[in-house]
């Protein structure tokens, strides 16, 4: 019974990554509710100017395809690579070897400290000095970079909210450290980790608008390579702004679904 | 009495053990004999989880010797891993894995561990929950059993490594009333069956009944030691016979 019960307040367990998309709560049920509003709206919206207005708006909308895919490239790539470095940075945190921890910790610090638009500057530089790489890598580079210090956190948060009596089990039957981890630890935080996981999905999808900087044709880049052609600057916008909000809004929502998934499979 | 002649299999020498500047283990000796069944007793905080916890490392030592099977635990050479499966332990809180079924738990570190194949280790696992009298539920997660029944099953998964040593801290401690017998009856059985045991429990009955011998330890020391017959009718010390007082 007791064990039910811990295991019960383990789900409880909330990792706070900040500024991630507001992920709809249970209790926002209804079609009146934010989540709701917001999606209906920017569907509606956007259907009424196509349709209404198809000049310039179906323009635009015509335009724009090629850099949905390019964000959702870099965000997927970006991803995929920040849970790689954040599996390690999130190890080195909780490792007891002081270097180690050092290393990961500092690491953690530096990217906290300085903005992503300018790390995103920095690192395609950098790396432009040394190497020539495409600048769509350059850019998955950049972000994963910076988001694996957040996932590396995420990792931390995760695996810190096993009991510690599954490592005394695991480690009493002979696991070493490493085994101990990967059978019995990881698979439990997986539940607690996906979550925040999801959240930091879509903040980075948003963040990938920072890489149209970098001559990436990005949603963004591409909306303002059709507003500076025509000069429409606020129709184009609308139009990039509405797609990115219907892309969060349908990412957040698969989030909470997700999560409520997780939380009821005990 | 014989056992006790015979060469230890566990041997704990001199040990201290100090939590920052707590003392939780002032110079301790103990040995226990193959076969033997140990309880150890005493008030909350008299260090005997810590004791216990030390035979297996899961917690370290500040000074002292112990040697496991002929295994000085802090020589460097020693791989603690392999130690540790030839000693089996049990957790007040059970710590089965939740995402493992019943059988998955018990079949998990034989098979990694030690590689036994699929089948063997299904097999072997389905003899102990048997044995563990819960063979039904098998397929069924943690979570679905009552606190006596996961705890029966992490006696079995111990089991699973076929240990030299079965390590209990206080098993039964986490445990409504009415299931504390069906897991203190698989443990007497398996003290039957010849299993060496220790055991850290406040379940008076059963030291009586299966201990040959006890120890009673108290602000980290041990004060005394005896066979329940002794330990319960003449206690020596004035603190084990406060204990005593206190509990009987």
């Amino acid at each position: 019974m007791k064990k039910n019960k811990t295991h019960e307040e383990q789900q409880k367990l909330v990792i706070d990554v900040g500024d991630g998309a507001a992920i709809p709560i249970k209790s926002d049920k209804g079609l009146v509710s934010a989540w709701w509003i917001a999606f209906l709206g920017a569907i509606g919206t956007l259907l009424f100017l196509v349709i209404f207005k198809p000049d310039p708006y179906q323009r635009i909308i015509e335009f724009l395809p090629d850099g949905i895919l390019i964000t959702f490239q870099v965000t997927v790539y970006s991803i995929l690579m920040a849970l790689v470095i954040g599996l390690v940075t999130g190890l080195g945190r909780i490792s007891r070897n002081k270097y180690i921890n050092l290393v990961a910790s500092t690491y953690v610090e530096i990217v906290r400290g300085v903005p992503l638009l300018v790390q995103l500057f920095y690192i395609y530089y950098a790396l432009g000095k040394f190497v020539q790489v495409p600048d769509m890598m350059a850019a998955v580079i950049a972000m994963s970079f910076c988001y694996g210090a957040y996932m590396g956190e995420v990792f931390r948060a995760g695996i810190s909210s096993i009991h510690k009596g599954q490592t005394e089990a695991a480690r009493s039957l002979g696991f070493n450290r490493a085994q101990t981890m990967y059978y019995v630890i990881l698979p439990q935080a997986w539940r607690t980790i996906l979550p925040p996981v999801g959240n930091e999905f879509i903040a980075l999808l948003k963040d990938t608008s920072l890489v149209s900087i970098l001559a990436v044709a990005d949603l963004l880049r591409r909306g303002r390579e059709f507003a500076s052609e025509s000069f429409l600057y606020f129709e184009t916008y609308t139009m990039v702004a509405i797609i990115y909000l219907i892309i969060t809004l349908i990412l957040s929502k698969l989030v909470s679904i997700m999560e409520e998934r997780l939380s009821r499979h005990v | 009495m014989s056992r006790q002649n015979a060469e230890p299999i566990i041997r704990v020498t001199d040990v201290f053990k100090y939590f920052d500047q707590m003392c939780a283990l002032k110079n301790v000796s103990m040995s226990v004999a193959p076969g033997e069944k140990v309880v150890i007793l005493g008030p909350s905080g008299s260090g005997k989880s810590t004791l216990l916890r030390t035979i297996n490392r899961l917690e370290d030592i500040t000074s002292g010797r112990i040697v496991v099977d002929g295994n000085d635990l802090d020589d460097p050479e020693v791989d603690i891993n392999k130690v540790r499966m030839e000693v089996g332990m049990v957790f007040q809180s059970f710590n089965l894995f939740p995402h493992k079924t019943v059988l998955e738990n018990l079949t998990l570190a034989p098979m990694k561990l030690k590689k036994i194949p699929a089948e063997k280790a299904r097999d072997m696992a389905y003899q102990l929950l048997h044995k563990v009298g819960i063979s039904e539920k098998a397929d069924v997660f943690p979570s679905r059993l009552s606190g006596g029944q996961q705890q029966r099953v992490a006696i079995a998964r111990a089991l699973a490594m076929e240990p030299k040593i079965m390590l209990f801290d206080e098993p039964t401690s986490a445990l409504d009333p009415e299931m504390i017998g069906e897991v203190l009856e698989v443990m007497a059985q398996l003290a039957r069956e010849g299993m060496t045991m220790v055991v850290v429990t406040h379940e008076m009955g059963f030291a009586r009944e299966v201990a040959d011998r006890l120890v009673f330890m108290d602000e980290g020391v041990i004060i005394e030691e005896a066979p329940p017959h002794d330990f319960f009718n003449n206690p020596r010390h004035p603190r084990t016979q406060k204990f005593l007082e206190q509990i009987l």
